[in-house]
């Protein structure tokens, strides 16, 4: 079975990579390059615990093959950190007690920053949809959406 | 275990050669059913050899406004639909469908084609599809040629695309004035749902009159279809003269003359009868509104 050459950009690195023609985003990100951050839980879609933004877009990682995705971006939940300080979703998590065994938390990390990429300032309605593929079987989902309310607020606050 | 080799198409032209020469090749875009079937390894995959990656083919990715007609590019996903100003403003039954798929994360990956000719019993965009009357675009090394939707569909998980065949795009037409539409859909949960039924309803209505009439449910046939018996029931009668309760019941004879009864008929006999009410309701609210 013949390797498919790929260059991705992970966390702003760049990547050079043969890959087999069932290697999918999540093996790469965790046995290639050992960002062990993003989870396996079901393995086809259902549980989002894999998710990571592709090029701007939330997705399951687990239903993307790396040799799909030749040139494209992404970034998993180790790339929210910068420079030794924690993203503001990431603060925010941890103050309204929104982690509990941990396993859906990068999952629903990336799905919460790809919503406040692209719309600052959403309803709660919208976090919810937002967040509708990941499961968390621990908290509920209480804690998760206030979250991601009170850093959507944050954002309000400083640019107004 | 499944073992395939990977292919990827840089163009279209490319893509046809690649369909032109190899067997047992499936198409992949988004790959959220595909990878899926591989992974379970369903019946569906067990015949792939080669996968042909077509997803960076962005010339299949667009949405736009003809003269009569707003096409849609084979890869645009979901989440495309669903953001979409013009498709809101023209066929709000295509955005409410395609808010009801997955979740974002496979809105964000799946496709308008990968939908279609994957041809699921449960796809949410068949019956909307199917009601407004869209047909897609099958080019080939031969050439290029139109299908409606309901005729290139052939049975469950199954459609009339030939194998050196790929969808470009479908075509909705444009709807004149009077029109009216609606979907429906129930599953287990709200999210990451698959549909136990659903259903498109588009009606043209004059002066309280109907003049145009197109019912197809999802999940309730082998695949989806318009249900003649219901639209013929309701068509050229006035909305007021309409007794909700008995079409509803007569969609549900309908499907049970077409599938038999099965396990799941004696809660779709139900449901469905009270889907077919619910979205008649809706529209003829909506059409009194209006008048």
């Amino acid at each position: 079975m013949s390797d498919i050459e790929v260059t991705i950009t992970v966390n702003g690195a760049k990547h050079c990579l043969e890959v087999g023609p069932k290697e999918r985003l999540l093996d790469t990100l965790r046995e290639r390059l050992h960002l062990t951050g993003t989870k396996e839980g079901c393995g086809v879609g259902e549980c989002g615990a894999c998710t990571v933004i592709l090029d701007g877009e939330a997705v399951h990682s687990c239903l993307v093959l790396t040799a799909q995705i030749n040139g494209s971006k992404v970034l998993t939940v180790e790339g929210l950190e910068v420079d030794g300080r924690l993203h503001p979703l990431q603060e925010a998590f941890i103050k309204h007690h929104a982690v509990q065994c941990g396993f859906c938390t990068p999952g629903m990390l990336m799905s919460a920053k790809a919503l406040l990429d692209k719309n600052p300032n959403p309803t709660r309605e919208e976090i919810k949809t937002a967040i509708e593929g990941n499961l968390c079987r621990c908290t509920g989902y209480e804690q998760i959406i206030e979250a991601i309310e009170s850093v959507a607020k944050e954002f309000r606050g400083v640019s107004s | 275990m499944i073992d395939y080799e990977f292919l990827k198409a840089h163009s279209l032209n490319e893509a046809l050669d690649y369909l032109g020469s190899y067997e047992n090749v499936k198409v992949i875009a988004g790959g959220t059913d595909i990878l899926v079937d591989i992974r379970k390894e369903n019946e569906r995959a067990k015949s792939l050899k080669y996968l042909l990656d077509i997803s960076k083919l962005k010339e299949l990715k667009f949405i736009e406004g003809r003269k009569d007609c707003m096409a849609i590019g084979a890869l645009s996903t979901h989440t495309m639909l669903v953001e979409s100003a013009v498709i809101n403003k023209h066929f709000p039954l295509l955005v409410s469908a395609a808010k009801t798929i997955g979740s974002t994360q496979i809105r964000n990956r799946g496709t308008v084609g990968g939908n279609i000719n994957n041809a699921s019993p449960a796809a949410d965009l068949l019956p909307p599809l199917i009601a407004l009357k869209a047909h897609v675009k099958l080019r080939s090394a031969k050439g290029e040629r139109e299908v409606l939707i309901d005729e290139f569909l052939a049975g469950p998980y199954r459609t009339n695309r030939q194998s050196g065949e790929i969808m470009t795009e479908v075509c909705v037409p444009l709807l004149g004035e009077g029109y009216f539409m609606n979907f429906q859909k129930i599953g287990r949960r709200k999210a990451m749902n698959i549909a136990r039924l659903n259903l498109a309803i588009v009606l043209g209505i004059n002066d309280g009159a109907i003049f145009d009439s197109r019912v197809v449910p999802g999940a309730a046939t082998a695949y989806p279809m318009r249900f003649r018996k219901v639209e013929e029931a309701i068509s050229g009668k006035d909305i007021k003269d309409i007794d909700l309760a008995e079409i509803g019941e007569l969609a549900s004879d309908e499907m049970i003359s077409a599938t038999g009864v099965r396990w799941s008929t004696p809660y779709k006999r139900i449901a469905l009868a009270s889907l077919v009410k619910r979205a008649l309701e809706t529209i003829f609210m909506e059409a009194k509104a209006d008048e």
